[in-house]
């Protein structure tokens, strides 16, 4: 009977299910590698767990892999057609995202596999030449957008500054000053991802906090940080430290983002950036910025694009991480003449707990 | 019944749905079908009616159809919104 | 209260799990042609869709596609946190067969009775019409299955399964190699059905692939007596069905038989023969199943009722 066959391929299709666990399974890791080698592809270390696809003999057809809440490198066997095996071990992804508590997912992958992913319930967000961002809800970007639009400052020069501030600076301040001077309003976006030596509630807190000094009122936003801004999903190159630097490929999608979708919920016509002497992802992503905000024809109004040169104190760059180093090394002295005071009393409260207000 | 946490039921196999809820202020409702053309309006009729049934009004409700039958629809919508408000079904009003 | 019908009146060679949280299965499954479809909440679904299973199969036994075909649904056990669930999503969907698994004693089917009676009243049911069918998977369950099987008269079949029962007798099941370990329970259960008279069903045959291993066993289980089968897959439907199927050469006998009563009662005989040879109710009643048998096996006579 031929059509009980298709039923139970429908179910069954030849190849066996699994999971691979990145922290635990070292061998099934290793065959992991190979195929997305095999496919041109690296293997991230944030990648928590790969689902995989086998044949009777055990050999690796087929992977898909979540870190947090982004799916990502996905290979497969040159013998492996069509999206059978795929909508299984997205599935399985599907499955062991809600397991640990995560519903809303993000896809990274190349253009290629964009229709197979949209047939799975993904929407794109962005698209470059070599990647393309999506995400498994028609409401995720669509929302967050709406609630940024209620955010709107009147005027004809908006603003927009992208912070990870880790932690904020005279530095941060000076840009935001800086461009707040040029314009009618400025939002102030702070990264949300817990990926730094401070906490993304306390990046934000002095953010405002440091900010509140300015003295600008309603003039400035500041604005948590959201996965759709500088995230492990927009942007995974500045949270990772990729062999092959292909820094490009991610910087795309997340300049497209803000270009497409934040820029135009709030108005924004000029982005604002510090000059990057330190940080060879962060600089890659500034000189970047130029082509996507201002020049790609994208379709959305451009953006202007001004880098402003870092406020120096004692003959040198003020950044986060002077002040880290400051930090580690005790010297609170040089690290005071860096940050503004609500920085200073946290960084203060860490070195000596008693001292906390 | 009011959605108070995001919740997900059904699979992306062929003839099933897969339903995703989130709470929010509003009712908003997205379907992607494999049969869009033939059965778009039936779809929507059928998830919107069952939300009705359910007494949800408000939400963001989206489906993903891989060429289910009513009945799984209705299934799927129930078992996404009956997770996502964290309740009991009512055997006698599904 | 319903009649209670004879196990002859309708075939129940086949019986075919589907598991309940395939919405693929339950969408097109009864194109098989199984003589009943078995939609599965325990073993096949993990504890994760327990609930979405119940609301998928609970909307199945409304929809239009499964409308006047007998569906079974195999519930979870009663000292399971999932069965009071169970029975309630399938019992305010109409469903016509209850399956218990894990039966151990009569007071579990005298239990469930009582719960079918309260949602029977609960959703407007005819009371005593959602019907059971008991799985006995343990050496108790075995011992106890005439008493199982006349503990209410709700009873419609008893099903044998493997698995767990060959585990509890220190054994394991493996059909291909050996059908001597489950020979006392197939006698037990058979006993217990045919004094209850009610329908019998063998163990489910894993291997879907090994179509001669399964004839195999299908052979020793139709010789033994039994009414048919759970079955895993819709390929082992046909297999079955042919192997159930009467020859023509008893077919054409049976017709003969049944002419030679259908006479004898009209000339007001008393006693049926046929070649010079008397012939008794029973087999009066044997030939009467062969006919309706072949009647659904589509099994041919010449001259004989098609």
């Amino acid at each position: 009977m031929s059509g009980a066959d298709g039923l139970e391929t429908a179910v069954e299709d030849g190849c066996a299910i699994g999971l691979v666990d990145a922290a635990r399974d070292a061998r099934g890791l290793e065959q992991v590698r190979g195929l997305l080698k095999a496919s041109g592809l690296g293997l991230d270390a944030d990648v928590e767990l790969f689902a995989t696809a086998r044949d009777a003999s055990g050999r690796l057809l087929a992977c898909l892999g979540l870190a947090g809440d982004v799916v990502k490198c996905a290979a497969s066997a040159p013998e492996v057609r069509g999206e059978g095996v795929t909508a299984r071990l997205m599935q399985r992804i599907l499955d062991e995202a809600s397991d640990r508590g995560r519903t809303h997912l993000f896809a990274f992958t190349r253009p290629g596999n964009r229709a197979i992913l949209e047939g799975l319930g993904f929407h794109a967000l962005a698209v470059t030449d070599d990647a393309v961002l999506l995400e498994n809800t028609p409401f995720g970007l669509s929302s967050y957008v709406a609630g940024l639009a209620r955010l709107r400052r009147p005027g004809r020069r908006i603003g927009g500054v992208v912070l990870n501030a880790n932690p904020f600076t005279f530095g941060h301040r000076y840009l935001v000053e800086r461009a707040a001077s040029e314009c009618d309003a400025l939002h102030v976006f702070v990264v949300g991802e817990d990926a730094s030596a401070f906490d993304a509630a306390t990046r934000l807190r002095l953010v405002r906090d440091g900010i509140a000094g300015l003295d600008l009122g309603e003039q400035v936003v500041v604005h948590p940080g959201s996965r759709y801004i500088v995230s492990r999903a927009t942007f995974p190159n500045y949270f990772l430290a990729r062999e092959d630097a292909r820094a490009s490929a991610a910087a795309g999608l997340d300049l497209q983002l803000f270009r497409t979708a934040i820029a135009p919920a709030l108005g924004i016509t000029d982005r604002f950036v510090g000059t990057e002497p330190l940080s060879p992802v962060t600089a890659a992503y500034n000189a970047e910025m130029r082509w996507w905000l201002a020049e790609a024809p994208l379709d959305a109004p451009p953006i202007a694009v001004h880098e402003v040169a870092r406020l120096e104190v004692d003959g040198e760059a003020v950044s986060a991480s002077r002040v880290r180093q400051g930090l580690a090394s005790g010297d609170l002295d040089a690290v005071a003449r860096l940050v503004p005071g609500p920085t200073l009393a946290h960084l203060r409260s860490l070195v000596s707990p008693g001292h906390r207000r | 019944m009011r959605i108070e946490v995001d919740a997900v039921a059904g699979t992306l196999e062929s003839s099933d749905a897969l339903v995703r809820v989130s709470p929010a202020e509003e009712l908003r409702i997205e379907v992607t079908s494999t049969v869009e053309a033939q059965f778009g309006a039936e779809i929507r009729r059928t998830v919107a009616e069952q939300l009705d049934r359910l007494g949800v009004t408000e939400g963001l409700i989206s489906v993903q159809d891989k060429g289910a039958l009513d009945f799984v629809i209705r299934a799927r919508v129930q078992g996404a919104v009956l997770r996502g408000a964290q309740a009991r079904p009512d055997w006698r009003k599904l | 209260m319903k009649a209670k019908k004879s196990p002859a009146e309708r075939p129940s060679r086949s019986m075919l799990f589907v598991p309940g949280s395939n919405a693929a299965w339950l969408s097109t499954v009864q194109v098989y042609g199984a003589d009943y479809v078995m939609f599965d909440l325990e073993d096949s679904v993990s504890v994760r869709e327990k609930d979405t299973a119940r609301l998928l199969v609970h909307e199945a036994l409304k929809s239009p596609v499964w409308a006047g075909v007998p569906v079974v649904v195999r519930v979870n056990a009663i000292n399971t946190p999932f069965f009071r669930d169970d029975l309630e999503a399938v019992v305010s969907a109409g469903v016509a067969i209850v399956r218990l698994p894990m039966v151990t004693d009569a007071q579990m089917i005298r239990h469930l009775d009582a719960e079918l009676g309260v949602l029977e009243g609960k959703y407007g049911s005819v009371p005593g019409t959602t019907r059971i069918l008991a799985a006995v998977e343990s050496a108790s369950g075995v011992v106890n299955a005439v008493a199982i099987a006349t503990a209410s008269p709700r009873m419609m079949g008893i099903a044998l399964a493997a698995y767990d029962y060959a585990m509890d007798m220190h054994t394991t099941h493996d059909a291909a190699a050996d059908e001597s370990q489950l020979f006392f329970a197939r006698c037990a259960i058979l006993h217990a059905a045919r004094v209850a008279k009610i329908h019998c069903y063998d163990v489910i045959y894993a291997d879907v692939n090994d179509t001669e291993g399964f004839l195999r066993e299908v052979a020793v289980i139709k010789k033994l007596g039994f009414d048919g089968k759970s079955l895993v897959n819709p390929r082992q439907i046909e297999p079955l069905h042919n192997a159930f199927a009467p020859t023509p050469e008893e077919v054409e006998r049976a017709h003969r038989v049944v002419a030679a009563a259908v006479e004898a009662e009209k000339v007001g005989m008393g006693v049926v023969a046929l070649d010079g040879k008397m012939i008794d109710a029973p087999i009066i009643a044997a030939a009467h199943r062969t006919i309706r048998l072949a009647q659904v096996s589509g099994v041919q006579v010449a001259g004989g009722v098609r």
